[in-house]
C-alpha cells in the first residue's frame, strides 16, 4: 500500500488535500493567508468558510503573520495542573504582550496552544520547534533572553 | 435489502437494514429525543441528546446515526440513558443564552423544551465567560445571535444541503467555536439568498428572521 503521498498529489483536486495544503502554506509563508484560502477552496470546490474553520482549528495553522520566535504553551489539563497559568502570565510579562498577539518588532509570538506532547516535562512551551520543560519563571527569562 | 430483528425496549422491531435505531424505535413507537437531526439531513451526530444503550457495547450510542443491527436489544430510557441525556441537555443549557433562558414560556426554543421536559432543575454547570457575540443583521433574511446557538450544525447542513449553498462553516475550537461565514464576515445580501431555509432548522433562537421596522411595536 502506497501510504507515503508525493508532493504532486497536491494539485489534487481531492478533499483529503485540503491539511496538506494548509500546511504546505504555513511552511512555506509562516502563515495561511486569506488569498491562499480562497484559492484552495476554489481547487478544492470546498466553501472558503470551510476552509477558514480547518484552518483556525489547528494551533499549528495562522491566518495571521507570526513572529520570528513563536512561543506556544501548551493549555491542557497536565500543564494546567503543573501551573501553566503562571507559566502564561509570566510569559506575557517577559514580552509584553498577550496570548494570540505578537509584538510590534515582529520578534515574538505569543500562542496557546492544546497538547504538545511534553506533559512528563510540564509546564512546557515551544519555540518554534524546540521544546522547553519544568518551566520557572527564571528559567524563562533566560531562555526568552537567547532568543536572538 | 435483508430484514432487521431487534428489541428496543422490550419491543421487537422488524426494519429493513440500514435504518437508524431512531427510525427503528419510531416504528414501533418509541420517540427518542432529539436536537441535531432532521429526517432531511444527513445525520452528523452532534448533539448527543439521542443517546441510547445497546447492550454489550462499552459507551452509550448515537441513535439518530447508528444502523440498527441484527440482535440489538436497545434501551432508550435506562437509568444509564437518562443520566447522560440530562447531563447533555444541561451543558447545552449552561452554553446556551436567550430569552428561554430567563423567559420559560418562551416556546420557540427546541434545547428549553428539552431541559423542560428532563427536568433539569438548577443549573449544575455554569460557564466561566458565557460565548457572548453581537447580534448580526446585515441583511434581510437572516438575523443571527450567535450567543445563542448551540452549535448543533443543522443549519450549515441545511444550507449545503437543502439550499445547496454550503454558505456556512464552523471555525475555532473548544468554547471558542463558532458558525462562521467566509472568513467569519458577515452574512451579506451578496453571500446569502433569500431562502431562509436555515432558519427553520435552527432548533434555538439563533437564526431568526429579521423584523421590519415597520413591524417593531
Ligand atoms: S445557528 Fe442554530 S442551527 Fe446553526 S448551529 Fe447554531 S443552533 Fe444550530
Ligand atoms: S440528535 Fe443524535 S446526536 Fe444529535
Amino acid at each position: 500500500m502506497n501510504t507515503i503521498q508525493t508532493q504532486d498529489s497536491l494539485t489534487g483536486r481531492e478533499r483529503e488535500n485540503l491539511l496538506r495544503k494548509l500546511k504546505q502554506a504555513q511552511h512555506d509563508f509562516g502563515y495561511v493567508s486569506k488569498d491562499m484560502m480562497t484559492e484552495t477552496a476554489q481547487s478544492l470546490g470546498l466553501s472558503i468558510g470551510e476552509v477558514y474553520g480547518i484552518t483556525t482549528f489547528y494551533s499549528f495553522l495562522s491566518v495571521r503573520p507570526l513572529g520570528k520566535f513563536v512561543i506556544r504553551i501548551c493549555k491542557s489539563i497536565p500543564c494546567y495542573m503543573q501551573n501553566a497559568e503562571m507559566i502564561i502570565a509570566c510569559v506575557a510579562d517577559e514580552i509584553g504582550i498577550k496570548p494570540g498577539e505578537t509584538t510590534g518588532d515582529g520578534k515574538f509570538s505569543f500562542e496557546l496552544t492544546n497538547c504538545i506532547g511534553a506533559c512528563d516535562i510540564a509546564p512546557a512551551m515551544l519555540i518554534n520547534h524546540q521544546v522547553y520543560g519544568q518551566l520557572t519563571p527564571g528559567k524563562i527569562a533566560e531562555i526568552l533572553r537567547g532568543c536572538e | 435489502m435483508g430484514k432487521i430483528t431487534a428489541t428496543i425496549n422490550g419491543t421487537e422491531a422488524h426494519v429493513d437494514e440500514g435504518t437508524t435505531i431512531l427510525e427503528a424505535a419510531r416504528t414501533v413507537g418509541i420517540e427518542i429525543p432529539t436536537l441535531c437531526h432532521s429526517p432531511d439531513l444527513i445525520p452528523t451526530g452532534n448533539c448527543r441528546v439521542c443517546v441510547v444503550e445497546v447492550e454489550g457495547t462499552r459507551t452509550l450510542v448515537g441513535s439518530c446515526h447508528t444502523p440498527i443491527a441484527n440482535g440489538m436489544v436497545i434501551h432508550t430510557r435506562s437509568p444509564r440513558v437518562l443520566t447522560a441525556r440530562k447531563a447533555t441537555v444541561e451543558l447545552l443549557m449552561a452554553g446556551h443564552t436567550g430569552e428561554c433562558v430567563t423567559d420559560e414560556h418562551t416556546s420557540e426554543c427546541d434545547l428549553r423544551k428539552l431541559a423542560d421536559e428532563l427536568e433539569g432543575g438548577a443549573p449544575r454547570f455554569l460557564m466561566r465567560k458565557p460565548r457572548w457575540y453581537p447580534i448580526e443583521a446585515f441583511n434581510p433574511y437572516v438575523r443571527r445571535d450567535m450567543s445563542q446557538c448551540v452549535l448543533c450544525r443543522k443549519c450549515i447542513s441545511a444550507c449545503r444541503e437543502i439550499a445547496k449553498k454550503n454558505v456556512y462553516g464552523i471555525a475555532y475550537r473548544g468554547f471558542a467555536a463558532k458558525v462562521i461565514v467566509d472568513f467569519d464576515d458577515p452574512l451579506t445580501t451578496e453571500i446569502c439568498r433569500d431562502c431562509g431555509i436555515c432558519i427553520d432548522y435552527c432548533p434555538t433562537g439563533a437564526l431568526s428572521k429579521p423584523t421590519k421596522k415597520s413591524e417593531v411595536k
